[in-house]
């Protein structure tokens, strides 16, 4: 058991971490919404409970890997705001070089193995790192975020067979929001629990309440400590919610859903559920969650001017970087 | 037309931490579609022809009706999913706004807990696909359905074979009442976080209505050191600690740890105990309200919980009453005499 | 060739490749191998047979019947440090792992600006000849000569199948090493120890003066003996290897067709859509004014591998489809 000092600060972690991503999603929406930044984002907002909680358990020799709707998951990772901004602006100092952009944002020092553009890219991914974790025999893990969607896709399944059969130190975190990009999730799938699928391949399937953060945040951190033990992966499901739309911002109004589903969900936002009880427990009162706000957003805008005033790579980049030893 | 079977059929249940801190099934959502087919079948096999269900995202309970013929009239109530235990809630309550004669639950403690908050004494019938199953029963989901069907055609009333059980009332100072069904435990925690419980170092306190050996979870701490069956009028409670007694009990399924208890009590029902904060106090094994420093919550044993129908006794009332056979209030001889003539 | 071996001996193309994949689980901990069918069966062709035993479980792995997940862990063991050694059994089974080779493990590297290395070799097999039909039977090298971030190796002989694939697991990029299953007895000189043939170096293979004949994999003995052949009407024909397409060494090309002034590029692909046509275009583009005739190209025809040995048989190109070829190059001469 941590002790109160430990755990406040657990607590106030998690909060800054959802507050990180939610500010750095919303003014990211604004740019794109404004034409600054260029091509698609896929945000985050209602979700960041998952990588928050999920996260928080995790060093830098841990890896992850993302989706496309991955800038929650390096902003939790401890993502550089400057140089996240500057690659979905798609500057030179960006994390990517500007290269990647906003679906292929990484940070390999920091174990973020890519944000992914190809929905179900990841999990053969993640198992790969975690089967090196093993095979360097170390104890670090890998958390692979994947959706309702990507369940679907068979590289999934054949990243949970072989992660099973191998015991590798991974955990498929299936953030369930209930979409597969436009598609509501009965029809896409006859099954509503992706944790149903775990026992199909010999491992513990999860569900947890993906909106309390330290609902994931425990059952992560049990499933964490399973890897590590070397006792193989865990399908942890997360039920969330994506506030915004599939890509951009809108997320009312739309023809896939209603308008009072969206409102319903919202009523249970990661972030207000969480500074209530934080309130209510006298860990941070209102107060000192709008000073969070406050320096979060400063912190935003810094990195904003940064990435705009920043140059665009030069030409020369273009055909940098295709290989690592050009003949 | 008989009145309605209500249907709640959990599709989050058997799928908490404990499939991963303990050693719990996956009750897989197919399964239960399955179960809840037999159910249906077996009521109307027994004369049911209205269903009620609470509604969720994907239409298990609903598909559980396909292909079965126009007679049957089955409806959801109009609830917003949210899904959470709030659906369990305001799907009982419409259940009971509604008439129904009886509630068949698919779920574990939790579920049935959902539900009496939602219509605190219903006319229920159990099946158990949750964890820490104390409350319904592993019973086959035909017979439990002919057992509703008996229910509300009359044929066997849930007046003869379903006694109102016992249940732990929860008033907490300056919040909402709550309940619990087997029992509530307080746990020195500030979160409720992923909701079960299998720490042993965490107990401090808990009030039960039913203390059985023959189960796990907080039920089995109590009944492994004095059993209180359904059927006494009194509760059971425990305040853990050093001091008393070192117990191995099965705090969840396959989770055998050592607990202290420093002290076990029987309770009168009615007679309050006092439990205060900081700490969360776990309601049929899930941790749910958060007590603040110095809040206090009271808790009372009282036989004031759903009405629980006795599935086995109802159809050994039905066989008697020749429910099933043919031709309908046959006795015994008449049917020899029947049976001699068309030979 | 950088290094120069103290002894060799002549062994086969699968010995050579067996071999390099024990020196090289010996030299580098970080080398492990993966595939179906790879440890305790030591591979359907025998390219690691007994490597199991000698190297255990960990570092000789068995996976399910997965190409994307096989090929997906190699990606994330790569990108942590790891240098994977994946066996995809036939060639054609690269259509289900298509999106990790083609969208992860090319575009990687450069998708995050240059800071992921992935040094992943995937070896394959290619190549009809069997009677194995259209689904194990296919060379489909130019598909991934097409996406930049791959390297792309066929070697021709003992040596080179050697050679080349420790150049490719040293290497720090994605390579693919295509093999022909109809090498996999040929005998050849091999050195003992480890050694590299560079990637990106193509081999002159025979000399010549007046015409040229660039052939692949298992082309390149069918192009020595048409060579031979050709001799009687009077060709002397060079034959030029390129051992690796991606990168292509087109200098090495381009200096012998400046020289012979005819050339012909044959490889067992179909010729339609073929590496050919880009080496012609290469050829065009780099010696135009040498050329005495259109370049030409040999590949299969335009069918899938058909089973019948009868069919196969006019499937696959060989010595004489090559002869025929470059007669008709040479008949439309005036």
């Amino acid at each position: 058991m941590v002790d109160g000092n430990e755990e406040e600060q657990l607590l106030r972690d998690l909060h800054r971490r959802m507050v990180r991503i939610r500010v750095f999603e919303e003014e990211a929406g604004k740019l794109m919404e404004q034409g600054k930044i260029p091509g698609a984002l896929h945000l985050y907002v209602g979700e960041e409970a998952v990588a928050a909680g999920v996260i928080a358990h995790l060093s830098a020799e841990d890896q992850i890997t993302s989706t496309h709707r991955g800038h929650g998951h390096l902003v939790a990772k401890g993502g550089d705001f400057r140089l996240m901004y500057a690659e979905l602006f798609g500057k030179a100092a960006g994390y990517c070089k500007g290269k990647g952009g906003s679906m292929h944002i990484a940070d390999l020092d920091l174990g973020m193995l890519g944000a992914n553009g190809i929905v179900g890219g990841g999990p053969p991914i993640a198992i790969g790192a975690a089967f090196s974790n093993k095979y360097r025999g170390t104890q670090h893990v890998t958390c692979c975020f994947f959706g309702d969607g990507a369940s679907n896709e068979g590289t999934f399944h054949e990243a949970a067979n072989m992660a099973a059969l191998f015991k590798l130190p991974v955990i498929f975190v299936c953030e369930n929001n209930g979409f597969g990009e436009f598609t509501r999730q009965d029809r896409h799938q006859a099954v509503r629990d992706i944790a149903d699928r775990a026992a199909g391949y010999g491992m513990p399937g999860v569900i947890v309440d993906g909106m309390d953060v330290l609902a994931v945040h425990e059952a992560a951190g049990e499933a964490i400590a399973r890897a590590r033990r070397g006792e193989g992966p865990t399908l942890l499901e997360c039920k969330t919610y994506r506030f915004f739309d599939h890509v951009g911002v809108r997320g009312m109004g739309v023809v896939y859903r209603e308008d009072s589903e969206v409102l319903e969900w919202r009523k249970r936002d990661p972030i207000t559920l969480f500074e209530s009880h934080l309130a209510d427990a006298g860990v941070m009162s209102a107060d000192a969650a709008a000073a969070v706000w406050l320096e979060v957003r400063s912190e935003a805008q810094d990195a904003i001017t940064f990435a705009e005033q920043a140059p665009y790579p030069a030409s020369a980049a273009l055909l940098e970087d295709v290989y690592a030893t050009p003949v | 037309m008989p009145a309605p079977i209500g249907i709640i059929a959990n599709p989050a249940s058997g799928k908490d931490i404990r499939r991963l801190v303990a050693h719990a099934s996956v009750f897989d959502n197919e399964e239960k579609r399955r179960i809840l087919r037999r159910a249906v079948l077996g009521a109307v096999a027994a004369g049911a022809r209205h269903f009620v269900l609470m509604p969720d995202s994907h239409g298990l309970a609903r598909s559980a009706f396909d292909g079965l013929d126009g007679e049957i009239q089955c409806e959801s109530v109009a609830v917003p999913e949210t899904a959470s235990a709030l659906d369990t809630i305001r799907a009982a309550a419409q259940m009971r706004a509604t008439g129904c004669g009886v509630v068949i639950t698919l779920g574990g403690d939790g579920t049935n807990r959902a539900l009496a908050l939602g219509w605190r004494d219903a006319p229920l019938i159990a099946i158990s696909t949750g964890t820490n199953n104390v409350f319904p029963t592993l019973i086959e989901g035909t017979i439990a359905g002919a057992a509703a069907g008996l229910a509300v055609t009359g044929a066997v009333s849930p007046a003869e074979v379903a006694p109102q059980v016992k249940c732990v009332a929860i008033e907490i100072e300056g919040e909402p009442d709550d309940l619990a069904l087997i029992d509530a435990a307080l746990v020195a925690q500030r979160h409720t976080g992923a909701r079960a419980l299998w720490q042993p170092e965490l107990l401090r306190a808990a009030v039960l209505a039913r203390a059985e050996p023959a189960a796990t979870g907080i039920a089995a701490v109590g009944g492994l050191l004095r059993a209180v069956s359904g059927a006494e009028d009194q509760g059971l409670g425990l305040w853990f600690g050093p001091g008393g007694v070192r117990l191995r009990a099965p705090l969840a399924p396959g989770l055998y740890r050592d607990i202290d208890v420093r002290e076990t009590r029987l309770l009168a029902l009615g007679e309050p105990v006092a439990l205060a904060g900081p700490g969360v106090l776990a309601l049929d094994g899930e941790r749910e309200r958060v007590l603040r420093d110095g809040q206090r919550a009271f808790l009372r044993v009282q036989r004031d919980g759903p009405r629980v129908i006795d599935v086995h006794r109802t159809l050994h009332l039905a066989a008697q009453r020749r429910t099933f056979v043919q031709g309908g209030g046959s006795n015994p001889s008449e049917i020899e005499i029947g049976a001699r003539i068309w030979r | 060739m950088t290094t120069t071996a103290q002894r060799t001996r002549t062994t086969s193309y699968v010995n050579a490749i067996l071999e390099a994949q024990r020196q090289l689980l010996t030299a580098d901990p970080n080398v492990f191998l993966c595939g179906e069918d790879v440890a305790l069966y030591g591979g359907v062709f025998g390219t690691s047979r007994g490597l199991m035993a000698e190297f255990g479980p960990q570092r000789v792995v068995d996976t399910p019947i997965s190409e994307s997940g096989i090929v997906g862990m190699a990606i994330g063991a790569a990108a942590t440090g790891l240098r994977p050694v994946v066996e995809i059994m036939f060639m054609d089974f690269v259509g289900v792992c298509m999106d990790q080779i083609v969208n992860q493990l090319a575009k990687m590297r450069y998708m995050f600006g240059g800071k992921a290395t992935l040094p992943v070799t995937i070896r394959t097999m290619a190549g009809g000849g069997r009677n194995m039909a259209a689904q194990h039977s296919q060379s489909l090298e130019a598909w991934f000569c097409h996406v930049p971030g791959l390297k792309v190796v066929m070697p021709s002989n003992p040596y080179d199948a050697k050679g080349l694939l420790v150049a490719a697991v040293r290497d720090d990029d994605p390579v693919l090493v295509i093999d022909n299953k109809m090498q996999l007895g040929m005998q050849g000189e091999v050195p003992e120890d480890l050694y590299e043939v560079p990637l990106g170096k193509a081999r002159v293979v025979r000399e010549g003066t007046n015409f040229t004949i660039v052939a692949t994999s298992r082309m390149v003995q069918e192009a020595l003996a048409a060579a031979e052949q050709l001799g009687a009407d009077g060709l002397n024909v060079e034959v030029v290897d390129p051992r690796t397409l991606q990168p292509l060494d087109i200098e090495t090309i381009a200096t012998s067709v400046r020289k012979t002034h005819r050339a012909l590029v044959a490889h067992e692909a179909v010729r339609f859509g073929g590496i050919g046509g880009e080496i012609v275009a290469q050829i065009q583009e780099e010696a135009f004014d040498y050329l005495d005739a259109p370049v030409g190209r040999v590949g299969a025809p335009f069918s899938p591998v058909p089973f019948s040995p009868a069919l196969e048989a006019l499937y696959v190109p060989n010595r004489d489809t090559i002869v025929t070829e470059v007669r008709r190059i040479l008949g439309k001469q005036v």
